[in-house]
């Protein structure tokens, strides 16, 4: 503390820092509840499937598949710089890879049984799991990602849901043996029921004109609005509400008692929702479920290579020991699919978590606030790039060591 | 809160129950790990190493469970 005082350096430093720290808590979304609150924007919509960025063909192009192929190129990139001029005592990048390449081999060589060059051919694939998942983490925490988008307007966001609907009138009125509709009929139908359904879907008001549009800061929450205030759902004359949705804009203020005037300002901007360009690569089930099935499908590889098809599909398929050998056989193979699971839940679970959690605090403690929270994402990113790739490790070991030895080691 | 109905807090309440209890085994196992883990480097501060790494690996399992209770919980409420 003494030594705090004297230096003025010290005390410039920690004094910016605790304003810094004030000015976040005052600027959130808790300050806002005592009068402050300049900084809190809206909390983005939370969706669990990743979003598309832009249709190629008959394929659409994710946001989380675009992060993923970043993370790949980074990783090329990264590589080409380590190995690009390659010394025999290594410095800068090549001393990270190095250092890197030489813990996973030496932890495959102890996981693998001990013996010097053991755990090799586990390494390549371990590597690469272990690289890929930790930048596709670490990418994930970069600003810009999960900010910078596409603005989806209302009539967009319907139309999505209207395709779905159409078919399912269709089909409950061909089951009900109503008379068919024609197509006009039946796209009022559903645009109705899609109303309907969704008239407390929130969107965020935007501020800005033409292609350009920011989301509004230091209102908080209190810049979304329901779709009910922008369409006029309980209209009579469909094009009318067509006409409403095609504009898209802020019709009615949403009604507050205590302040009347709270919302007025609302009344004519555009409403709508942001589609992030970049998503953290993990934070989908496609990729997690991916890297799994590839890990899950090489441990079974390597489980062959080293005891052979017929010794190695013996652990699943015990016929000649009794029903009770027969039933463990049942669950270990039901267990390799368990573990291809576990290793898509645990990355996913994980990484979404920590998206949501970074977007809270983003919110409640803006700009300063979320460092630490920061920080705890790229460490729990490392951690579970780390188990993944271990977890892979162990279970190709497993898969390599037949059972005969399993029971010759328990003996000792 | 209008346009809310009994459902969405059905919901709610099946979210937060999800996470509750499956919080609870999970929070005990890292609990438990952690103390054991603790009580090993006692008795063997050498061992901080492969220690604390095998307790990281561990805490990763016990917590993916917790996770996968999350997981549910988030579909209750993003998905369902």
């Amino acid at each position: 503390m003494k030594g705090l005082l004297s230096n003025p350096k010290l005390l410039a430093i920690a004094i910016i820092g605790l304003l810094a720290i004030l000015v976040s808590l005052a600027g959130g979304a808790l300050g806002a509840a005592f009068g402050g609150g300049f900084l809190s924007s809206p909390i983005p919509l939370i969706q669990l499937p990743a979003e598309k960025v832009v249709g190629l063909g008959p394929f659409d192009l994710m946001n989380t598949t675009v992060m993923l192929w970043a993370a790949g190129l980074v990783l090329l990139l990264l590589a080409w710089l380590a190995t690009r001029r390659m010394k025999e005592v290594p410095s800068g990048f090549q001393n990270v890879f190095e250092v890197i390449v030489e813990f996973f081999d030496s932890t495959a060589d102890s996981v693998a049984g001990g013996a010097r060059h053991a755990g090799r051919r586990f390494l390549p694939l371990v590597l690469a799991i272990f690289l890929l998942v930790l930048l596709a983490n670490w990418l994930g925490t970069l600003p810009g990602v999960g900010t910078i988008g596409r603005i989806e307007p209302v009539e967009e966001w319907v139309e999505h849901r209207l395709h779905y609907k159409e078919d399912q009138i269709k089909d409950m009125r061909k089951e009900e043996g109503l008379p068919v509709l024609t197509k006009e009929e039946l796209h009022e139908e559903a645009l109705r029921a899609v109303l309907e359904e969704n008239a407390s879907q929130e969107f965020v008001v935007f501020d800005g004109s033409g292609a350009l549009g920011i989301v509004p800061i230091g209102r908080g929450e209190d810049a979304k609005v329901a779709l009910r205030d922008v369409i006029d759902i309980e209209h009579d004359d469909i094009h009318y509400i067509e006409k409403d949705l095609h504009a898209g804009i802020v019709k009615r203020a949403p009604v507050d008692a205590d302040d009347p005037d709270k919302y007025a300002d609302l009344v004519g901007k555009r409403a709508a929702l942001l589609v992030p360009f970049f998503r953290g690569a993990s934070t989908d089930l496609n990729t997690t479920l991916a890297i799994a099935i590839v890990a899950m499908i090489a441990v079974q590889i390597w489980g062959i290579r080293a005891l052979g098809l017929r010794h190695y599909s013996g652990k699943f398929i015990i016929l000649n020991k009794g029903p009770i050998q027969a039933f463990v056989g049942f669950l270990e193979a039901f267990g390799e699919i368990a573990r291809t699971i576990s290793f898509t839940f645990r990355l996913f679970g994980n990484m979404f978590a920590g998206e949501i959690l970074l977007i809270v605090m983003a919110f409640l403690l803006p700009l300063i606030g979320i460092i630490p929270f920061l920080g705890l994402e790229l460490f729990v990113g490392l951690i579970q790039a780390f188990i993944f790739a271990m977890l892979t490790l162990v279970f190709g070991v497993m898969a390599s060591i037949s059972h005969d030895d399993e029971e010759h080691t328990e003996e000792h | 809160m209008d346009g809310l109905t009994i459902g969405d807090g059905l919901k709610a309440i099946s979210a937060a129950l999800a996470i509750g209890l499956g919080a609870i085994g999970p929070g005990l196992g890292i609990g438990l790990l952690a103390g054991r883990a603790m009580e090993a480097l006692g008795r063997n501060p050498e061992a901080r190493g492969p220690i604390q790494q095998n307790m990281i690996l561990a805490l990763a399992f016990a917590e993916a469970i917790a996770i996968y209770a999350l997981v549910v919980a988030v579909i209750i409420v993003f998905v369902a």
